[in-house]
């Protein structure tokens, strides 16, 4: 049984009278890919935020490789790598320099072609962010948010808006880095996604977690609960048969 | 190096490398300001001697009047109307501010009378909007008749002054132009530049991101403004060098004076940007606040007119403005000499405001 890196107890927070996040609690393992599933507004990117010191914890802590991160967010930033919803980064900057002024952010130089090639970006080094289509620039924010090695890699929601192609090769990348042993949390509403990616998820609803375990696990119990798909499921479905005549390789 | 100082460095070098990158941003540093200075420079013809535009009316038919007049003439100081032959005629002339005042030559002027030698007392009219030139123009053309009463009365005067100017050659409408104008191009790139690119920073989520890294808000601040100071000095440069070979401006100070000088006024004005633009969460929030904040500093601190022109509690008030002692400052260095030594009180009043103004931009500076 590998070690617990996040530690997260009764966390609570209030917009106002709203209660979003309403005492929640769970363990992130070393290594994991741990996934927060959930529809909008269940409070799922508050919880992240909290986690990555954007936003005032209420009540409740977290905790990341033994740091509490109320107590010492500075040291947190230092350990954690984050990206954000948004892929936005400034205009008329180069690719390389939009990495070296992100590692500069950490006070460190970065091996920024190494970093770009992990991404699948080495040839667009020279443009600016402007000229990269939708994936690349949320794969370039990935490598951006990789500058400083972190320990845990929190991921908001990093395919919404991409099309089937842009969205499997976003996969590839987060399988890659699971092989890296980084912890990775991630939240997502595509249900896919998480088979695929997490070890085990948390399904949040109106601020609680409402079931936590493997997906594998959680049809498990479904299933035994006597439960019945109405129709058979194919082996395949209509997003493979877009890829299979578009091809994969056409996203780039 | 330490690492907060790289973190600064790398910030600060990549911010310029976009300014030169973007088009529009080098529009407005370098080009719009250099229109300005175009119009005001032509405004002002470039000329930078001391001259009246007048009416001469000569009333007099002596022989000394008529030598006189065409002493007049013949003086580069005076541009005398030639169209203008009666007081009516140049009164109007004067209210309209076409001519600056009329001298009147009255009938006894230049007649002998009760002594050896031509006698009579010269009349300058002028209208109250040009009360300062009429004076001027009364020492001047006191200067001329004593020369003319020296000719005639030998004596030798106790007591007199000589005048030498410091300068090479005197302050002319265009040295002032010039840096109320560099003012203008602070203001510019301190405060329009900041009040847009940060709420624009903020809407995209740019400055989320740097939220998230361990970048201090003070470490952003200094990077901002290294590369705010690396960009207003270049189209400061630029602005001078133009205004040196077209408009024949004098640069009497140091550079390098003038320089640090300017990058203190920089900072100062660019906290105000700062200030808004980290506080604003959009353009809307931005906008109006910088224009109650830039339009009353534009137009008092004498970026385009003059202090001395305006009326005494106006010129009490405005000047404690942040921009009118940078304004006073560059024009002190850059036209009348000065050293940084002279300039403690302008130097004094920037560095007070610059405190005031980040302790407030980092109070209510945000990220998001």
């Amino acid at each position: 049984m590998s070690e617990i890196i996040v530690k997260v107890q009764d966390l609570h927070k209030s917009y106002g009278d709203h209660e979003v996040v309403k005492g929640i609690s769970f363990d992130v393992k070393k290594g994991e890919t741990f996934g927060i599933l959930g529809p909008n507004g269940a409070g799922k990117t508050t919880t992240l935020e909290m986690m990555e010191t954007l936003r005032p914890i209420d009540r409740g802590s977290v905790t990341i490789d033994g740091t509490d991160v109320a107590e010492q967010p500075q040291k947190i930033k230092y350990m954690i790598g984050v990206q954000t919803q948004s892929t936005a980064f400034m205009d008329k900057v180069k690719l390389t320099e939009l990495l070296e002024q992100q590692a500069a952010a950490y006070g460190e130089k970065t091996d920024i072609d190494q970093l770009l090639k992990d991404v699948n970006l080495s040839d667009k080094a020279g443009s600016y962010i402007e000229n990269l289509s939708g994936g690349q620039k949320q794969r370039f924010s990935i490598a951006a948010a990789l500058v400083h090695n972190p320990k845990v890699f929190f991921l908001d929601e990093p395919t919404t808006g991409l099309d089937p192609q842009a969205r499997r090769r976003l996969w590839e990348l987060v399988q890659r880095l699971q092989k890296r042993d980084i912890t990775v949390i991630l939240t997502t509403h595509y249900m896919e996604e998480a088979e695929v990616l997490c070890e085990r998820v948390a399904i949040m609803d109106e601020g609680t977690i409402v079931a936590m375990d493997s997906p594998k696990n959680l049809v498990q119990q479904l299933l035994k609960r006597g439960f019945k798909k109405e129709r058979r499921v194919e082996q395949a479905d209509l997003e493979d048969v877009f890829i299979d005549i578009t091809g994969k390789k056409l996203e780039n | 190096m330490p690492k907060w100082l790289f973190t600064i460095l790398v910030f600060a070098k990549i911010s310029v490398r976009r300014y030169f990158r973007d088009k529009i941003a080098i529009f407005f540093t370098v080009a719009f300001p250099l229109i300005f200075l175009f119009v005001f420079g032509s405004l002002n013809g470039g000329n930078n001697s001391v001259s009246f535009n007048v009416a001469l009316i000569n009333q007099s038919s002596s022989q000394f009047a008529t030598s006189f007049d065409n002493q007049l003439h013949s003086n580069k100081m005076f541009k005398i109307s030639q169209t203008i032959d009666n007081l009516t005629q140049a009164k109007d002339k004067m209210s309209k501010s076409e001519i600056d005042a009329t001298i009147v030559l009255p009938p006894d002027f230049g007649v002998v009378k009760g002594g050896p030698n031509p006698a009579g007392q010269a009349l300058i009219y002028y209208d109250q909007n040009s009360a300062l030139v009429a004076q001027t123009l009364q020492s001047v053309m006191q200067g001329i008749f004593q020369n003319i009463n020296a000719k005639y009365i030998k004596i030798k005067e106790p007591f007199s002054v000589a005048s030498q100017s410091t300068n090479t050659r005197g302050l002319s409408k265009m040295d002032y132009t010039v840096s109320g104008l560099l003012g203008f191009s602070i203001i510019g790139l301190g405060i329009f530049g900041p009040i847009n690119y940060f709420p624009e920073m903020k809407k995209q989520g740019v400055l989320r991101r740097l939220h998230i890294t361990p970048l201090r808000v003070w470490q952003f601040f200094v990077s901002s403004v290294l590369s705010n100071a690396v960009i207003g000095l270049f189209s400061i440069a630029i602005m001078l060098a133009v205004a040196r070979a077209v408009f024949n401006f004098h640069m009497v100070g140091n550079y390098f004076e003038l320089a640090a000088f300017i990058i203190l006024g920089i900072l100062t004005i660019f906290g105000i940007g700062l200030a808004i633009g980290g506080w604003a969460k959009n353009e809307n929030q931005a906008a109006p606040l910088a224009n109650i904040i830039v339009f009353p500093m534009m137009f008092l601190s004498g970026t385009f007119f003059p202090r001395y022109a305006m009326p005494q509690w106006l010129q009490h008030v405005s000047a404690y403005l942040p921009l009118t002692p940078i304004i006073d400052g560059i024009r002190m260095i850059a036209t009348e000499g000065k050293h940084l030594t002279d300039i403690g009180p302008q130097i004094g009043l920037t560095a007070l405001w610059a405190v005031i103004i980040y302790a407030i931009a980092f109070r209510v500076f945000r990220w998001e």
